[in-house]
């Protein structure tokens, strides 16, 4: 009895663990509620108190950018402990799917996180392979980082003060982008309520001309700045009048303020301000929307615009905006709105660069919902209005140029490696003159090295194992968002396809899938050592004519997916665990559950009596690169002879030449053998009978020609006078 | 007797023979937009009629599109629909296809998967070209 019951209780957990995982992942294009994006009550469509753990009520949005305060009863008193941020009304940062990874997440008053919480995300990759908890354990290395320190991914840094944390291996990209999207909102959020200092700048010191432009020599120089959002950036129809237009700039500098407000106007308003005020203009010249919205009537904020400066948000209160009467510099557009607002922070300096910012919200046509968009354009005082010019300022690295940048000396080797590849292969005749049917190493060697490399190093080294999934996401990036720098954020996979789109014009799939593929080189590696090791009697390969039905499953696996992706994208990602990738390289065979290691582990095995059965028949990734490889410029050569002689196609691992004698550079996986014999004496019948031939006749065997031939011997009739001295 | 050389029989378009290179250009830019043939019309006028109210079906779509009343769905199958006709047009009109580098002058007979190839790749770099053109003009917004 105790023997069933210890059964049954593996039974159960083998199938609670099995199906654990293929499980839907729970916030993976999760259906919010519409009002989460706009309405004030925040806590109310959000589980805030879930991030802000102790808080019994939270207040309605408040602040540029929204964030809502939290509250604990002590002593019937509400106290303040803490804040919470939904990340999308701070920043929209793309993750690799294109769209961003809604967070909500809870800060104390100290700075300090103390909860974050995945609302919706549309990541492919945390649907299957990696399970979307690996996302959960990424943000709770959050938990208890203080908001100002220098966070990153990758190993911590004491020396350069920098906390990393632990990346999501196969998901590098969503990491980065999640770790933009933690460090912004809560930055954002510190620095509104007081938790992070502004930095503070040396204030410009400004070079008077006594010139007075006119409003086209202002643009022209960039002393006075139009941002225009279009009705299709904010999702409403595309019209000819812009959603809005404004101009606007800096009026501290005394030439440019006079030359927009006139000499009167611009000393009443500087008059007005105190050491370490700033003020600019802004008017509207087109569309109808306000830029000063309704937000200053309710709670007395414009919540329409805004001006940045590095880390820094400056917003506007109704104190803070002077009426502006007219603008004097000649040429001035038309306007139908107009301000002056007022900077009141030393942390601003004019002598930086800044940014305007109008705040928007984007709405989906299709459903009605609305999303945070910003729109910004940068302002930096022209160089010949600062004493000393404009400072050097150091912008800090995109986080793409800091992958590139930590990881260049890989990055070196990986790109080194795929020029060495596609230069051995580029010269592979002359490898295979040195070949022979017995003695393939010229060509092996290279290839062999190749083969290691790859699984060693791109595979279970770097993860860049390529796969169709990275093609649907592309497809889908092109639809929605794309954006280089997502793809630049994965430097082996970017460099990998650069690689691929080039060799499948240049020469076929055949130089990816047979030499640098990781999971085509362990494939055929195992097959290899199987044959070294002794099991070389239990090896085969399928009939003709089964291999030939086989081998258009592939392509139906890959117009399925394809297919599928038009519908769902979630699906389709989970159908791509039809490839072993995932399972063999990027979250490995032991570390998931049974049916996806007993179907990696399954095809290993398998390849060890059958050369690369699942690149023959089932890889979509492969079928895909097979459809441009039809046209690809450089074939292998072949003889007229090959129409009848078998010698190639009998050796032909990949069963790619027919009965005729004919390459399908489809199927051709350029493992060279069939050139080898091109030139090979002593194994291509048509030259080994030539050759028998003329050593009968005793004729001289003279080089083979490109076109596989010895070339021929001509009899040129001898010259009289040389005929006469014999 | 096959043609090893090739991975089917060669074949000769009409105008692979001249000797003008612009003429040659111009010729082959036609065949890539342009699937049709007199000859092969006389064979497949049943397809063909269908295939005119498909044109025209597929040409309505792009015009919705330009107007931005597209969504992904739709392009996409109109896209497949328009291909998948192409194909078998093809194989009725012009059954070939080019072997070796583009700029070179061999031509074979082309079977179902190398037009299946021919059509999806050239119909996915017109398509491509198409969509983010209008995408960066404004013109088509796509909805998820």
């Amino acid at each position: 009895m105790k023997f069933l019951a210890a059964l049954r209780n593996i039974l159960l957990s083998v199938a609670l663990t099995s199906t654990a995982s293929l499980a839907l992942a729970d916030t993976y294009e999760a259906k919010l509620p519409d009002e989460i994006n706009t309405a004030p009550e925040l806590c109310k469509y959000a589980p805030c108190a879930e991030v802000l753990p102790g808080a019994t009520s939270f207040s309605e949005r408040k602040g540029q950018p929204r964030y809502v305060e939290g509250y604990a009863e002590e002593a019937g008193k509400k106290k303040l402990i803490g804040y919470v941020m939904l990340s999308t009304d701070i920043t929209d940062t793309p993750a690799y799917s294109g769209k961003p990874v809604i967070t909500l997440i809870g800060m104390d008053t100290g700075g300090r996180f103390v909860g974050v919480k995945i609302l919706k995300h549309s990541e492919p990759i945390l649907l299957l392979g990696i399970p979307e908890s690996a996302l959960t354990r990424f943000n709770q290395q959050y938990l208890g980082q203080f908001v100002g320190n220098n966070i990153e991914i990758g190993q911590s840094r004491p020396e350069e003060n920098i906390i990393g944390l632990d990346a999501i291996s196969g998901a590098t990209v969503t990491v980065i982008a999640q770790n933009q999207v933690m460090m912004t909102s809560g930055t954002a959020v510190a620095r509104q309520v007081g938790i992070l200092k502004p930095t503070i700048r040396e204030q410009a010191k400004f070079r008077e001309t006594g010139a007075k432009p006119d409003w086209a020599a202002l643009v022209q120089e960039g002393a006075v700045r139009r941002l225009i959002v279009k009705p299709e950036q904010v999702g409403l129809e595309r019209g000819g009048e812009p959603f809005i237009e404004l101009w606007f700039g800096y009026l501290n500098h005394p030439d440019l303020g006079r030359a927009i407000l006139g000499e009167g106007a611009w000393r009443n308003l500087m008059a007005r301000l105190h050491e370490g005020e700033h003020a600019l203009f802004v008017i509207r010249s087109g569309g109808k929307e306000s830029f000063k919205g309704s937000g200053f009537v309710r709670g007395g904020i414009y919540d329409r615009v805004q001006v940045r400066q590095g880390a820094d948000s400056f917003t506007f209160r109704d104190l803070d905006a002077v009426n502006l009467y007219g603008i004097e510099a000649a040429g001035a557009p038309a306007y139908s709105e107009s301000s002056i607002f007022i900077i009141r922070s030393k942390a601003f300096s004019g002598a930086y660069p800044w940014k305007f910012v109008f705040l928007g919200n984007r709405v989906d046509r299709a459903t009605g919902a609305r999303s945070f968009a910003n729109f910004d354009v940068e302002y930096w005082l022209p160089d010949q209005y600062l004493e000393g010019g404009r400072p050097e300022v150091v912008k800090p690295d995109a986080p793409w140029v800091r992958v590139w940048k930590t990881r260049a000396v890989e990055i070196a080797l990986f790109a080194a490696l795929l020029v060495a590849v596609a230069t051995v292969y580029a010269f592979r005749e002359k490898l295979t003159r040195r070949a022979t049917r017995k003695n393939k190493w010229p060509v092996n060697a290279f290839k062999y090295s190749a083969w290691v490399i790859s699984i060693g190093f791109v595979g279970f080294g770097m993860l860049a194992q390529p796969s169709i999934t990275q093609v649907l996401t592309w497809f889908h990036a092109l639809l929605f968002h794309w954006q280089w720098e997502l793809f630049l954020s994965d430097p082996f996979i970017f460099l990998f396809w650069i690689f691929i789109i080039v060799t499948v014009f240049v020469w076929g799939r055949g130089l990816f899938c047979g030499w640098l593929c990781p999971f085509g080189s362990l494939s055929e590696l195992l097959y290899k050592v199987g044959g070294a090791v002794g099991l070389k009697r239990f090896q085969f390969q399928l009939p003709r004519r089964w291999h030939d039905r086989l081998k258009w499953v592939k392509y139906g696996v890959f117009f399925g997916l394809l297919a599928v992706s038009f519908f769902s994208m979630g699906l389709a990602e989970k159908l791509a665990e039809v490839e072993p990738f995932k399972t063999t390289f990027l979250v490995g065979l032991f570390n998931r559950s049974w049916p996806y290691t007993l179907f990696a582990a399954g095809l290993l095995g398998l390849s060890i009596f059958t050369e690369r059965p699942f690149c023959k028949y089932l890889c979509p990734l492969g079928a895909s690169l097979a459809m441009p490889s039809t046209f690809r410029w450089f074939g292998l050569k072949r003889k007229q002879e090959c129409d009848s002689c078998k010698a190639c196609a009998v050796g032909c691992g990949s069963q790619a030449i027919d009965e005729d004698g004919r390459i399908d550079h489809r199927e051709c996986l350029h493992c060279l053998d069939c050139m080898v014999l091109y030139t090979d004496d002593h194994a291509c019948p048509p030259l080994a009978q030539e050759r028998k031939r003329r050593t009968k006749a005793g004729l001289p065997l003279t080089p083979i020609g490109p076109d596989g031939y010895y070339i021929p011997i001509k009899l040129v009739p001898v010259r009289a006078d040389a005929a006469a001295k014999n | 007797m096959v043609n090893p050389t090739m991975p089917t029989d060669p074949a000769n378009p009409p105008y692979a023979q001249t000797t003008s290179l612009v003429r040659l250009v111009a010729a082959e830019a036609w065949d890539h937009l342009w699937p049709w043939s007199h000859h092969g019309f006389q064979r497949q006028r049943a397809l063909q009629a269908a295939g005119m109210a498909l044109a025209l079906a597929a040409t309505l779509v792009w015009v919705l599109a330009a107007m931005g009343q597209m969504q992904v769905g739709a392009v996409i199958g109109w896209w497949f629909g328009w291909s998948v006709f192409e194909v078998f047009v093809r194989l009725g009109s012009k059954p070939y296809v080019k072997d070796g580098p583009w700029w070179g002058r061999r031509y074979r007979v082309a079977n179902a998967m190398d037009m299946v190839c021919y059509v999806g790749f050239k119909n996915l770099l017109i398509g491509a070209t198409l969509f983010i053109a209008l995408k960066s003009l404004g013109f088509l917004i796509i909805q998820g």
